[in-house]
């Protein structure tokens, strides 16, 4: 029994309210709803290349990023190159890991859950029999990915395990990585 | 041109309980049929299908269950004897073998146009049910050749399927029992479970749907939830009318020789590709069941029953495969047929009015569409039970009242 009186209000910095409201808003004008994301890329050299991130299309029209943002992707020595950022595919987990935990601390705001720490550790298995082309039936990808969260919160161990339920559930990278997406790749 | 006050179409559970309002209102009706009494329950159910309510539950309108077992599952043709022999009883003026085409706006009235006749009535109860239709995934269509699919509402015994393994995709009631029916006739299953609904078939020397009762689940009414869009959308209750430990369970299915993989996602080439978020589907199941089990609990302990009653547990932990198997080449893996247990939907196309939001989702509240229309037996119309025998009385009652209220509002304009 909870012996509280005053109503908790957790602040994880979160404007759910923004966020329900553009729910709400959204759910009758699903045009507005329809987002497409970019992110361009310029090989620099040797398997190094930078991404930058600046505009997006959504709720009708174009936007900007408050600034272009750059990602640099690189491959460590033992790949023979220069290490200048990492691996894309540690890219992808931390996307993988910044999107849960972007939906732990929504779900936790959404739930009177006030968080004080979050972090998240990701790890994904690969056997480079694949991209070598040594094995053809080794997949190129990840055979597994793990994600251990530690999360201290004023909640129970049940209710936090719920929310990290919540968040990949409604989590967009993990649905991107457990789903298979049509990509097209063309030449211009 | 035939004339009634009210055109009830569909006579199942629903339509027989309003009809039983209609007549104690002194209200002229008729309820057409396209086939027999209960005909989805005739012909678009499995064999060994029984009811996933205990009988006392299964009561109708001015006719509560009298038989001797309180506690078992009726059988499905058990329920049609009973639906035949209650129209019979409330002298229901069915009209059978008439298949409605179209329902239009004539005045302040309504047009039915149906195979047999036209009809003009001032108010209209739509009571075909929310599975006239098996819902399949859009890639369905890109199924193999020589493998071949089935719906539970065609899906009749495992004899008629053709030989070889069976991937059966969907997890909730349907598509748990009869992934167990045909495990157990000898072949080889492969479940795809996406978002379920864990349950127990009794907890603590109660049937679980006893247990939605006492503590007001059961009985909750639409206008009382949060996010009701979502309340409708709640995947059924792994569960079968079957007494006993829930045999229907993932870990109890596996035991069986049931092979698990996630989410269906695609059919590319002949593979089907399954969702990697097995683990979260079955660990947010089992927070979800025992979320409901504190409740339960709580309600024992609130009421001073807790001497009283059996001791309070949980159940194991879904059992995840280590490395559920992500693709699978049908043909090439010996599958002979696809279940689609991926949910129902209503046929309501057949009503020419702009009833409907963008997805063809018929837009009501609590069963009141439009002024004189109705809708009745879609998922949590009014109560969370509204698809359940017993929900159509308490639903039928309250929806009578109100029409009866259009009519004599209609009548002094």
């Amino acid at each position: 029994m909870n012996i509280q009186t005053e109503v908790k209000i957790a602040d994880n910095g979160v404007n759910v309210e923004a966020l329900l409201g553009a729910r709400e808003a959204l759910s009758e004008a699903p045009a507005a709803a329809q987002f497409t994301w970019r992110a361009a890329c310029e090989w620099q050299n040797g398997v190094h290349s930078r991404s930058t991130v600046e505009g997006f299309f959504g709720l009708g029209e174009e936007h900007k990023h408050r600034e272009a943002f750059a990602i640099d992707a690189d491959h460590p020595a033992e790949f023979a190159a220069e290490d200048n950022g990492p691996t894309p595919v540690e890219i992808v987990l931390s996307g993988l890991a910044s999107c849960l935990t972007a939906g732990v601390a929504s779900v936790a705001q959404n739930r009177g859950i006030q968080l004080r720490s979050v972090r998240a550790f990701v790890e994904g298995d690969m056997d480079l029999f694949g991209i070598l082309g040594i094995d053809a039936d080794v997949r190129n990808g990840f055979s597994a990915i793990r994600v251990r969260f530690e999360i201290d919160a004023d909640a129970s161990h049940e209710d936090i395990a719920a929310v990290v339920a919540q968040s990949q559930k409604r989590s967009a990278v993990f649905d991107i990585i457990t789903n298979p997406t049509n990509v097209h790749v063309t030449v211009a | 041109m035939k004339r009634t006050t009210t055109v009830i179409i569909g006579a199942g559970q629903s339509g027989l309980a309003m009809s039983y309002e209609l007549t104690a209102r002194g209200v002229d009706h008729l309820i057409l049929e396209r086939g027999k009494i209960a005909n989805s329950w005739r012909t678009e159910r499995w064999d060994s299908l029984r009811l996933l309510t205990p009988n006392w539950m299964n009561g109708l309108s001015g006719a509560d269950y009298r038989g001797q077992d309180h506690d078992g599952y009726m059988s499905v043709s058990d329920l049609i004897e009973r639906l035949d022999r209650y129209a019979d009883a409330i002298s229901a003026p069915v009209v059978d073998e008439t298949t409605v085409l179209g329902v239009t706006r004539a005045g302040v009235g309504f047009l039915v146009w149906t195979d047999q006749m036209l009809i003009e009535c001032e108010s209209v109860v739509v009571a075909t049910g929310a599975a006239s239709k098996a819902s399949r995934p859009r890639f369905a269509g890109a199924l193999p050749g020589g493998i071949a699919d089935f719906t539970p509402l065609d899906y009749k015994r495992p004899g008629d399927l053709p030989p070889g393994n069976v991937l059966v995709v969907g997890a909730s009631a349907s598509g748990t029992q009869i992934a167990r029916e045909l495990q157990e006739s000898g072949r080889q299953v492969t479940l795809a479970v996406g978002e379920h609904v864990r349950v127990p078939r009794s907890y603590r020397d109660a049937d679980v749907l006893t247990w939605m009762e006492i503590t007001g689940r059961w009985s909750t009414r639409y206008d009382e939830v949060d996010d009701l869009a979502r309340q409708r959308r709640v995947p059924s209750f792994q569960l079968a009318g079957l007494a006993g430990d829930n045999p229907l369970d993932l870990n109890a299915l596996q035991e069986i020789g049931i092979e698990l993989v996630g989410r269906m996602a695609a059919l590319q080439d002949g593979q089907a590709i399954f969702s990697g978020a097995l683990n979260n589907a079955c660990t947010a199941a089992d927070l979800k069941l025992d979320r409901l089990l504190n409740g339960f609990d709580d309600w024992v302990r609130e009421s001073g029953m807790e001497p009283l009653m059996a001791p309070s547990y949980r159940l194991p932990r879904t059992r995840i495969p280590k490395a559920p198997r992500l693709s699978i080449d049908l043909k090439r893996e010996g599958f002979g047929a696809v279940i689609w247990a991926t949910g129902y939907r209503p046929d309501h196309r057949w009503i020419n009015l702009p009833v409907f939001d963008r997805k063809g989702n018929i837009q009501h509240d609590g069963g009141v569409v439009a002024a004189g229309l109705y809708v009745m037996g879609l998922p949590f119309l009014r109560r969370r039970k509204s698809t359940f025998i017993d929900g159509a009385s308490e639903d039928a009652s309250e929806l009578a009242m109100h029409l009866e209220n259009y009519l004599r509002r209609k009548q002094a304009a």
